[in-house]
């Protein structure tokens, strides 16, 4: 049981370091405010013309 | 192993070239930049130009100069800088063809200047026909544009000796994309030559009666557009290959660098339409084709915003970063050369999103000649390039004069920085919003006769207005570090930084250099983009029309 643990510990630290979930999160950031963004002008289009 | 060609330092002598160019640069940041501060002040309706000054002629000031000249003249000697130091000294002879360029572009300069400060030439940034300058100012644009182009053969004269003195071996990151930008540079700048010397100056001279405004109208953004990649393309060179080495990082990718610059050379280009988007005289199908290639010069946006985030995110942990956003609290936000253009690449979210709104084709209507697409621009190269040009300035300075980058400058620049971010919140931020309710760009105060939707536009103009005067203060401050780094600093030795890339081993294909099958793409785009229409243009265009002048 004690060994299971250290190995998946030592597993997640190996992952941490070379993650880029952050950067999976930051673009999907940008592309959500550009989604926004363009769905915001696109009903006041809508609503104009 | 091949050992790295870098030098520890720029060779003086190019420094010299290169620190010309940035004088005549900041000159025109300050020029430019009281004349934004007078239009913002105008446009709240609490202050009047003194002397007869006009508007328009302070608005064609405030474009000019820092759209053209402190743009193309900061970007010619960065581009320079970095050339030198990745790809080695200039010979004498590539040096003075440099020289002669920085000659011919300041004579051009100058010419123009003084056409628009003697009110012979208040035809706005995008000098418009019909509206008709005197023809020094279309002669001095002609020369700004042909010294870049001499400027530009001396970085494409040094890559060609570093390949033959290098053959089989991909040329180092930072010249690659010097180069890039230079021969997109080139092709663009074909576009308003031609409406210059074909008809701009012929009609000005009274040559030619008249002139077809819509073709002109056409070179004019052929070219327009790939000048905003001009701009942003060394403020991507800085934050792929130079914010890596500040922060302590590597480059997370050299070949994924290397292609979104190539995919910048083919696309920037055949998409001047999406500035056209609601003028008559061209098919609808040839915009659609243009918004279709403005979208493909998202992707390497995107690709840029991603490589910036990994880069950032993969330093961050190898410092021991845990959790999703922990590396940022990793990153040096104490260093200006860092935390100024990272304040830039943040704007450039929205003002991505925003350029992405502008070209969807008819959305355009509801932001079309508003004041929205002002606030888009100085999100854009008014921000996301400037900060970036101000970040490298606070070491590329120093560097070149000999000098040091001091805690005293740096916590200046800190400031300067944060200062324009808010500055350019208020002013931009009110800009978008006025925009959206209709306000109109490029015209001065007015009430338009008591109506009540103007009065909805007052308080953004006021906003903008302070937002606007906090600008100003930034750049006095940015002025006073530019001056102190050039000549006051303490002597010493100011790190050139240059970026490695995370895996060395991993090497760019070979095929990024073929510079036959890039331009050769990038000649088939435009034609295709452009023939129809063009001939459209002209086999069906109205009589032309006589030249106005309006102020």
């Amino acid at each position: 049981m004690a060994k299971a643990e250290l190995k998946s510990k030592t597993k997640t630290e190996i992952e941490d370091s070379s993650s880029l979930k952050g950067t999976l999160a930051s673009v999907f950031f940008v592309g959500f405010f550009i989604i926004v963004l363009w769905i915001g002008v696109y009903f006041l289009y809508l609503d104009r013309f | 192993m091949i050992k790295s060609p870098l030098k520890s330092k720029v060779d003086p002598r190019d420094g010299k070239l290169a620190m010309a160019h940035l004088y005549v640069a900041f000159i025109a940041l300050l020029v430019g930049g009281l004349a934004g501060l007078l239009q913002v002040l105008v446009r709240s309706g609490k202050f009047q130009l003194p002397a007869g000054i006009g508007y328009y002629q302070i608005l064609t000031v405030h474009g000019v100069v820092l759209g053209l000249v402190l743009t193309t003249f900061f970007i010619m000697g960065f581009q320079l800088s970095v050339v030198s130091k990745t790809a080695g000294t200039f010979t004498d002879k590539q040096r003075t063809v440099g020289w002669i360029g920085f000659w011919i572009m300041t004579i051009g300069t100058i010419a123009a200047a003084v056409m628009i400060l003697l009110n012979k030439a208040s035809v706005l940034y995008t000098f418009y026909a019909p509206l008709q300058a005197h023809f020094i100012f279309y002669l001095g644009l002609t020369l700004v544009v042909v010294g870049s182009w001499t400027v530009g053969a001396a970085i494409i004269m040094k890559y060609a000796e570093w390949r033959r003195a290098n053959p089989g071996q991909q040329s180092p990151l930072l010249t690659f994309m010097a180069l890039v930008n230079t021969l997109m540079w080139i092709v663009a700048t074909i576009g308003v030559a031609a409406t210059v010397l074909i008809q701009l100056l012929p009609w000005s001279l009274g040559w030619v009666d008249t002139v077809n405004v819509a073709v002109s109208r056409t070179l004019f953004w052929y070219f327009g557009h790939p000048l905003v990649y001009f701009w942003l393309l060394p403020a991507y060179m800085v934050w792929y290959a130079i914010i890596p080495k500040i922060i302590g990082g590597k480059i997370f990718s050299d070949s994924l660098a290397r292609m979104s610059f190539i995919l910048f050379l083919l696309f920037s280009i055949p998409v001047g339409f999406h500035h056209q988007l609601l003028e008559p005289g061209i098919d609808a199908a040839w915009k659609f084709l243009q918004v279709v290639l403005t979208f493909a010069v998202v992707i390497p946006s995107l690709m840029t915003a991603f490589s910036l985030f990994a880069s950032f995110e993969t330093f961050g942990r190898s410092k021991g970063a845990k959790g999703l956003f922990g590396w940022l609290k990793k990153l040096p936000w104490g260093d200006a050369r860092f935390t100024v253009p990272f304040i830039g690449m943040v704007a450039f979210i929205p003002a991505g999103a925003g350029g992405i709104v502008n070209a969807s084709h008819q959305m355009n209507q509801v932001i079309h000649n508003t004041i929205w697409v002002t606030g888009h621009f100085h999100l854009t190269v008014a921000t996301a390039v400037v900060l970036t040009f101000f970040g490298a300035a606070f070491w590329l300075v120093p560097h070149l004069t000999g000098r040091k980058l001091t805690k005293k400058m740096n916590k200046l620049a800190l400031i300067q920085g944060s200062l324009w971010a808010i500055g350019m919140t208020f002013m931009s931020g009110a800009m978008h919003a006025a925009g959206l309710l209709g306000a109109p760009r490029r015209s001065a105060f007015s009430d338009y006769g008591g109506s009540a939707q103007a009065a909805e536009w007052i308080p953004y103009q006021i906003a903008q207005a302070v937002g606007g005067s906090i600008l100003f203060i930034a750049i006095i401050l940015m002025l006073y570090i530019f001056i102190n780094l050039a000549f006051f600093a303490p002597k010493g030795e100011q790190e050139f930084p240059v970026g490695e890339a995370l895996h060395p081993e991993e090497k760019a294909p070979m095929v990024f250099e073929n510079w036959k099958l890039w331009l050769g793409i990038t000649v088939l785009l435009i034609l295709f983009a452009y023939t129809i229409p063009f001939i459209d243009l002209i086999q069906n265009a109205p009589p032309g029309s006589k030249g106005f002048k309006l102020w």
